[in-house]
């Protein structure tokens, strides 16, 4: 037990080290598994095991044995059937061998635009909502508020099991009890505009023929967007994770103008608040480095693809770096192969700290790997990626004084009320209530705004 | 004789106000469906260039969707003059995104520039199990299958579906070609397929290479 707490300790202290800028005692190993590949290497119904997550206590605790990771080998998921399915969900679909994915729906019409530009969380309600989840409809307001309500207590439910075997696991096994995910999840507006109003197509079509009305749509969502990864408790330990999705499907002159000005925004938002960001930068980003540079210090970089020699020249004094090792090559390489490509990767990543290991994506299944392999890489990263200078600054120093955010549109609804709005509207109410309800009615926020990521 | 260079031009530059306009004017000039052939052909001409550019790095994804979605436009608006002329195909693809992944995008681009190029495609959908590329194989017998996935889960999908193609007696009268983000040779050589590619315009020039 003193082990594993002095094993929690370390781990707690490398992580932090990355965030304090020092040079930690070894590079973090940062791997974890999808509930989908605990529930395979526990022989459980992929299906059964997502409709009841509890089920997965012992498959996680099997794995966490087998795999050395830093932080909690179990990272359960962010998509479970029962609140989608309760909602009828057309955007979070499961396929036929149970896996679920989001599928190209359409959530929002062109002639949407004005409105969303006007009334954004008005329009995602009354008009996206019931597009992309067939039980929510305004048509049948009472079995909609029933199936809403269902929804929900599942989405609590669910996530609650799963993380309590993460909490678990971290307990018994001694874990990093953080992660990069956990200050929020957001999306940047302009995604948030692509996957689940316009689709992929959509947008692609509104990037030629009406550009001004995109651009002024992510500004629309941009409260909605900012305020749905707003961490409850700000830490400079606990980043937003936003998943960059369409950039590199762009040209750059279009990413320049729709994309970036309102995610910048967005990441030094949360920067003058002393929160970083963690960053999924999917596919390749070599023709944006520069733009990444410009985020502020100590964003998180998770890479996909690219020259992780470019990478680290260019960014790697300022920003921390993860991922880029491709998984791929844990199926179709020699075990060997896998371990000197894991040494070269630390040689070129590791040097000056702010670098945790990660491969460039999870994998969905456990066929994708070969778990041996991958054992043998989560290993050598933990004995080889050890520093000779930890202690020592690493690379540039993050201040969240140095970001200042000019004021942007309020979030403003009819479907939502501040606590003053509400108690101007129910004088008789106590303010002993006020953080229940208030608390209730970010709750349906966060919700409501899952729905759409 | 109309030279329609500039219509080619203003498919590969995407202008579609300009593409519009163009057809338009001939539209209303009445024309043959020799002439109407020879337009046709001028917007296909324009998607190799959007092709061309897409790997010169100077296109993305995104307009190659547009691309797509101008080319059925511009074949839409021309369809009252075309006649019967354009039924002759340069070969036939059957097409889709194997069992277990809903993904369709690059599918549905490649299908747009196959068109483009004179292909019959028989697009089967997305998340098709292995029963379903081998009846469409049965009955259709095309030149060439097309796979499709861009989750990592895929990958076990088409190897199970060009097994069944090969339990069926079906996998030597066809061309495979392999598609999408986790694809690579390593994988082609893994599922047994013939040629695999990341990019759409690549894969369209693939399948030219088998038919000619």
């Amino acid at each position: 037990m003193a082990d594993v707490k002095a094993l929690q300790q370390e781990r707690i202290s490398i992580y932090h080290d990355v965030f304090d800028n020092k040079i930690p005692k070894r590079v973090p190993v940062n791997l974890s598994f999808a509930l989908e590949v605990v529930a395979q290497y526990g022989k459980l119904n992929l299906v059964e095991a997502q409709w009841n997550p509890e089920i997965l206590e012992e498959a996680a605790d099997k794995m966490c044995r087998k795999v050395y990771s830093d932080v909690c080998v179990f990272s359960g998921t962010f998509r479970f059937p029962s609140f989608y399915q309760a909602l009828k969900s057309r955007s979070f679909v499961m396929s036929s061998i149970g896996f679920i994915q989001h599928p190209e729906v359409i959530g929002m019409l062109p002639e949407d635009y004005d409105y969303l530009i006007e009334k954004p969380y008005d329009c995602i309600l009354e008009r996206v909502i019931p597009r992309q989840y067939e039980a929510f409809d305004l048509d049948d307001p009472i079995n909609t508020v029933i199936n809403f309500t269902k929804s929900m207590l599942a989405y609590n439910n669910d996530f609650m099991q799963a993380g309590m075997i993460i909490g678990k696991m971290t307990e018994k096994h001694g874990y990093y009890p953080g992660s990069l995910f956990s200050g929020g999840f957001t999306e940047a507006p302009f995604d948030l505009l692509a996957d689940q109003l316009r689709s992929f197509k959509g947008i692609s079509m509104d990037i030629r023929r009406m550009p001004d009305k995109v651009a002024a749509a992510c500004e629309a969502l941009y409260p909605i967007a900012f305020k749905k990864g707003l961490p409850a408790k700000p830490s400079k330990y606990a980043p937003v994770f936003i998943p960059l999705h369409m950039p590199t499907f762009m040209r750059e002159k279009d990413f320049e103008k729709l994309f970036w000005p309102t995610f910048k925004r967005m990441v030094e938002e949360y920067a003058s608040m002393g929160v970083h960001c963690n960053l999924f930068c999917e596919d390749d980003w070599t023709r944006y480095l520069d733009y990444l540079y410009d985020l502020p210090t100590d964003t998180v970089l998770m890479f996909e693809y690219g020259d992780p020699k470019l990478i680290k020249e260019k960014l790697g004094k300022k920003h921390i770096i993860t991922g880029l090792y491709p998984i791929m090559n844990l199926k179709t390489k020699p075990t060997e192969e896998c371990v000197d490509e894991a040494k070269r990767y630390i040689d070129i990543l590791a040097p000056g700290g702010k670098y945790i290991f990660g491969f460039d994506k999870n994998p969905l299944l456990l066929d994708d790997i070969n778990l041996e392999s991958y054992c043998a890489v989560a290993e050598t990263v933990r004995d080889y990626g050890v520093y000779s200078n930890p202690g020592e600054t690493a690379g540039m120093e993050f201040n969240k004084e140095d970001y200042k955010v000019e004021p942007s549109r309020k979030f403003e609804s009819k479907y939502y009320k501040t606590w003053d709005q509400y108690k101007a509207l129910n004088p008789e109410v106590s303010d002993f209530g006020s953080p229940k309800l208030q608390g209730l009615e970010e709750a349906v926020f966060q919700y409501i705004m899952y729905l759409m990521m | 004789m109309t030279d329609w260079t500039h219509l080619t031009e203003a498919v590969g530059e995407l202008n579609e106000e300009e593409v519009l306009k163009i057809l338009e004017e001939f539209i209303a000039s009445n024309p043959t469906e020799e002439e109407a052939q020879k337009v046709v052909s001028a917007c296909q001409s324009g998607m190799n260039i959007v092709g061309e550019r897409f790997e010169a790095g100077e296109y993305f994804v995104g307009d190659l969707i547009f691309a797509g979605e101008l080319l059925n436009e511009a074949i839409g608006t021309l369809k009252p003059v075309i006649g019967s002329a354009s039924d002759k195909k340069v070969g036939s693809i059957v097409l889709g995104t194997v069992h277990g992944d809903l993904h369709d995008i690059g599918k549905n681009i490649f299908r747009s520039m196959a068109e483009a190029a004179g292909f019959e495609v028989h697009d089967l959908g997305i998340d098709q199990p292995v029963e379903a590329f081998v009846d469409k194989v049965k009955q259709v017998k095309p030149q060439i299958v097309g796979m499709s996935g861009v989750l990592t889960l895929a990958l076990e999908a088409m190897k199970e579906t060009i097994d069944g193609l090969n339990a069926e007696g079906l996998r030597n009268n066809v061309k495979i070609i392999i598609g999408g983000n986790p694809v690579t040779k390593e994988v082609c050589e893994h599922v047994g397929a013939d040629a695999w590619t990341t990019n759409a315009a690549e894969g369209v020039k693939i399948c030219q290479g088998w038919v000619n």
